[in-house]
């Protein structure tokens, strides 16, 4: 494996575990009832995906591929987007509903708006994130 | 056969209708072209298309002088 392939799939890690960890603070303070200002950690994996997303999106140009028209696409590039798509699409309803049970299952209640606001966040990253984990853009 | 025309991936993807990454994926076997990406590469070189690309492995170039030689 090339060291930019190498470096790209590290990068996305991060943004990953990052969102996962500003999940665990927020219910570490919703659930355990832990002071609010232990909120202010959240800044710092706030920043690691901000960073971590330019990184392995933005620059290798991945997240425009993944937005553009398919008239902009060559043969390739559409079919790269297209296996990357449905493979985070079934990738996303399995993660969605098995969340949504655990949530049912558990007595946690409804899904609240930090946690959807992760899932959305995920569901635009997640084909992007197929193609920089496989590809050699 | 890109560098023998004195073409960069960029130009000749320009040519062909596609990014120049694309090019690269085609010049390390990475990729199978649709068969009108095909023909345009064959246009740009003006060759026919069973002179790029083959669905066997294509022989060195000295051994098919070779053979050229010695009628094979």
């Amino acid at each position: 494996m090339n060291k930019t392939k190498h470096t790209r799939r590290f990068t996305v890690l991060i943004n990953y575990i990052s969102i996962v960890v500003i999940l665990v603070l927020f219910y570490l303070v919703r659930f355990l009832g832990s002071s609010p200002m232990f909120l202010i950690f959240e800044i710092i994996p706030l920043i690691t995906v901000v960073l971590s997303f330019r990184h392995a999106f933005v620059k290798t140009g991945i997240w425009k591929m993944t937005h553009a028209s398919y008239e902009k696409l060559d043969e390739r590039e559409m079919q790269v987007v297209f296996k990357a798509i449905s493979i985070s699409y079934s990738l996303f309803a399995i993660t969605t509903l098995v969340i949504i049970y655990i949530f049912i299952l558990s007595g946690l209640g409804q899904i609240d708006a930090v946690l959807a606001v992760c899932l959305l966040y995920i569901a635009h990253i997640l084909p992007a994130s197929i193609i920089a984990w496989n590809e050699k853009v | 056969m890109r560098k023998e025309r004195g073409l960069s991936r960029k130009e000749l993807a320009e040519k062909i209708g596609v990014n120049f990454q694309t090019v690269g994926y085609l010049e390390r076997e990475e990729y199978n072209p649709s068969l009108d990406l095909a023909f345009r590469i064959c246009e740009c070189f003006d060759l026919p298309i069973e002179f790029i690309f083959s669905t066997k492995p294509m022989k060195p170039l000295s051994e098919e002088l070779l053979n050229l030689k010695r009628g094979v």
